[in-house]
């Protein structure tokens, strides 16, 4: 069962009141919801919406069709009536516009209505919501009353929860025990800031902007210096500007956490849509030669899992962790039944200042951490950053989740794909002959997936970039150029309909 | 005992360049502050910049990063938001802050963490051969500029005023007396206190050196008015006006480790992040 809603209007209008109100009620009602947000950068007007999947099993995509369409404007339904399903219904605010503020409440309570939704189920998540809620329920029952039951669906005993990438990162980092948050806004990073900022002295870290990613990188691996578990974070400009203090962490070996939340580019592109293809920056940024760790987590499960991995493989080898996240999965909201696995836990054991003397440098050292030109340390500290990365590719082979295998096991058909967009593969193939290889950890790459290409007689690569980064990855990794190549790299991530005739077109 | 401040690394400023009489202060204005049992060895933490006195890291026996060129000031924050209870030092040069990092430099008076700017102004880029730096004077001639500098040069104390800077003082590379006492009183300002350390370059520059005879000392001064006309009578850029050392201006505003309830809960029970 899979049914798809698309809820637009301005940006202000207040649509995503009218998707966090249905899938609060649908959740509850044991129903998976995925909700994807479709926004421009402006504050007032132009063009917004919401794909609301919804489904009895659990989902990680929004199809391109819908089957209702929820208009806050007339924009709206110019720009996705073609989008709508045979039979497809179309409501508009119109129909509610005695209801003033509380229109979206009753656009809700229409669907409610049409899914055959009790009313008191909506009428208990308005109240959990509105302390004052008697006007609230009244519109709520406007919208409820003015529908038929259209698609009947019948209460399930699932119980799962609603989470972004971005929620995820915070949780991720609390688990972890994250004392400090020091960066800069930018979207998509922005809302894991804010996750962090809502409660901070409650959860006794603390979040800090700085003047500009430059002083949030540094100030960071100073506060990390000093002993705290610190993190910042940025999307891909705010990233190039911190490259610099990557570098420097590869040298001074000063403990470093990343959350790298991509966005189209290059230069500013489209700031609130998304894109894959700041893999490459992730590998490399920073001058010299020195070890990092590279994660992308596909869904909120695994960011909060990875960001605990990052933090912990950061302090323990005392080296640069980059967790690459994108818009999509940063700012959609998924529902899951899955928990994450027991954090790994840490606590901060090295020579710290106001305890020992203790050096560290963005110079090449000698062992009192002073400055040194000597050829024989040269090398010796280059062999050393060097013999650690293989200690920390064994160790993650070992500890951690790598690559993930799913679907059908036994197929010859292989999908490869990464991040964000494991969750439309994964949706995808649950009705195809295939299996799909998903990449987790970026660097170190698992020697698995040489092993994976060889036994499989079709590779299909899916990625929402331009040039298939993961697939260059692959083939420097293991010399196979994968042929087969989806990539999408308009700003949207794949949808689930669009996806399955492609990948079912190549196998 | 007094404590061992030196380090086993070999000093590679120019013989006879004032940098070394800025290190023999710093030992001990130190040295005194351990002495006293305010405060330990390990209580202190450096970061210097690149540059030539950024070797002053090498030579001092402290804990401390050295960091990347221009970003010393943002590190040394952090490092005070990683632990409130440390006495934070930040060393660096003109080229270092006025130029690459000037952004952090007036941000710094806006936050005023609890720490100490040290800035070796030379009016030159030393360490990579004698560029021009924002504090340069205008004629200045150099390899990569042989048209010489077109500019008038930046006045920092003026900048540090209108940038709402609680600690601004001036002190002599070639007065150890003054600087241990300039330092000391630095150290002790709850807030941003930065002082700007005439330095001259023996090799870079000559011509904006030897400027002793234009120097005089001041007292302490809260007035903002006064300190403006303080900062107003050297414009770094001529060979007359007079240098006023001492502190141009002192003020008192809360620090973000008192503002901040996180910062200052672990400055009142004298606790680490990690304890909290
Ligand atoms: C990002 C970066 N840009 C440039 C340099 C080269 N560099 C090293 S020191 C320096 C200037 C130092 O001048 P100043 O801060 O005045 O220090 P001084 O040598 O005069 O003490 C420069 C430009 C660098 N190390 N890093
Ligand atoms: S070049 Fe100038 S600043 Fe550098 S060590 Fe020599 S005299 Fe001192």
């Amino acid at each position: 069962m899979r049914l798809n809603i698309i809820i637009g209007g301005k940006a202000g209008q207040g649509i995503n009141k009218v998707s966090q109100i249905v899938s609060n009620v649908l959740v509850g009602y044991g129903y998976f919801t995925f909700n994807y947000r479709d926004y421009q950068s402006l504050i007032r007007g132009g063009h917004n919406f919401n794909t609301l999947s919804i489904s009895d099993v659990q989902i990680e995509s929004h199809e391109a069709r819908a089957d209702i369409l929820i208009a806050l404007d007339e924009r709206t339904i110019k720009t996705h009536r073609q989008a709508l399903k045979k039979n497809g219904l179309i409501i508009t605010a119109d129909e509610f516009k005695n209801e003033g503020r509380n229109i979206n409440i009753s656009l809700a309570g229409a669907l409610i209505k049409i899914f055959g939704i009790p009313l008191v189920e909506l009428e208990k998540e308005i109240k959990s919501q509105f302390k004052e809620f008697d006007k609230a329920i009244i519109s709520a029952k406007k919208g409820y009353d003015s529908q038929k039951i259209i698609h009947q669906l019948k209460k399930l005993n699932n119980k799962p929860s609603i989470l972004s990438g971005s929620q995820a990162i915070a949780i991720g980092a609390k688990n972890s025990g994250l004392d400090l948050y020091i960066a800069y806004p930018m979207t998509p990073a922005t809302n894991a800031m804010n996750e962090l900022a809502k409660d901070q002295v409650e959860n006794k870290l603390m979040v800090f902007q700085a003047e500009n990613e430059i002083a949030a990188a540094n100030m960071a691996l100073g506060a990390s210096f000093a002993g705290a578990k610190t993190m910042t974070g940025t999307s891909g400009g705010g990233f190039d500007l911190m490259g610099e203090t990557f570098s420097l962490q590869g040298i001074s070996e000063i403990p470093l956490t990343v959350y790298l939340a991509s966005r189209p580019g290059p230069g500013t592109g489209v700031p609130t849509y998304t894109a894959q293809s700041d893999l490459n920056v992730a590998l490399r940024a920073g001058h010299g030669e020195f070890p990092r760790v590279v994660v992308a987590p596909g869904n909120p499960t695994e960011t909060i899992e990875k960001t605990s991995e990052a933090l912990y493989l950061a302090e323990k080898f005392r080296t640069l962790s980059i967790i690459l996240s994108d818009k999509h999965l940063a700012e959609s909201e998924f529902s899951s039944v899955e928990s994450s696995n027991k954090t790994p836990k840490f606590k901060i054991i090295r020579k710290i200042p106001g305890k020992n003397l203790v050096k560290n440098s963005s110079y090449e050292t000698d062992k009192f951490g002073n400055s040194t030109e000597s050829y024989r340390l040269t090398t010796e500290n280059a062999n050393r950053r060097l013999a650690k990365y293989a200690t920390l590719k064994d160790f993650i082979k070992d500890k951690f989740e790598m690559i993930k295998i799913h679907g059908n096991e036994k197929s010859k058909n292989l999908i490869v794909g990464w991040g964000s967009t494991s969750g439309v593969i994964k949706d995808v193939i649950k009705d195809l002959d295939a299996k799909f290889l998903q990449v987790l950890y970026m660097k170190p790459l698992s020697n698995r997936i040489k092993k994976e290409l060889q036994e499989a007689d079709n590779v299909i690569l899916v990625e929402c970039n331009l040039t298939g980064q993961l697939g260059r990855l692959i083939r420097e990794k293991t010399g196979i150029k994968i042929e087969n190549r989806l990539l999408k790299y308009n700003g949207r991530p794949f949808h689930t309909d669009e996806l399955k005739n492609l990948i079912e077109g190549m196998i | 005992m007094k404590p061992n401040l030196n380090t086993k690394s070999e000093n590679t400023w120019c013989p006879g360049c004032p940098n070394h009489m800025i290190l023999e202060s710093v030992k001990q204005t130190i040295v005194k502050l351990i002495q006293s049992g305010k405060h330990k060895q390990t209580d202190f933490a450096i970061t210097t910049d690149i540059g030539c006195h950024a070797k002053i890291f090498d030579y001092l026996n402290l804990s401390g990063i050295n960091c990347l060129h221009g970003r010393a000031i943002p590190t040394a924050i952090g490092i005070k938001m990683g632990n409130p209870n440390l006495k934070v030092l930040t060393f660096a040069g003109d080229g270092a802050v006025y130029a690459e990092g000037i952004s952090h430099f007036i941000h710094a008076f806006k936050y005023n963490a609890d720490m100490t700017l040290i800035l070796h102004d030379n009016q030159s880029f030393s360490l990579t051969t004698g560029q021009p730096t924002p504090t340069s004077q205008r004629g200045y001639i150099s390899k990569s500029a042989p048209l010489g500098v077109f500019d008038k040069p930046m006045n920092p104390i003026k900048l540090a005023l209108a940038s709402n800077a609680t600690f601004i003082a001036r002190t002599n590379a070639r007065d150890v007396p003054h600087m241990v006492e300039t330092f000391t009183k630095a150290i002790a300002h709850k807030g941003f206190s930065f002082v700007e350390v005439i330095q001259d370059c023996l090799i870079f520059n000559p011509d904006a050196n030897n400027k002793d005879k234009q120097m005089y000392k001041i007292k302490t001064n809260t007035n903002k008015k006064i300190a403006e006309k303080l900062a107003d009578e050297f414009d770094y850029n001529s060979k007359r006006g007079k240098i006023s050392l001492g502190i141009i201006y002192q003020s008192k505003e809360p620090t973000p480790e008192k503002k901040w309830p996180q910062l200052s809960e672990l400055l009142r029970s004298k606790k680490l992040w990690r304890d909290k």
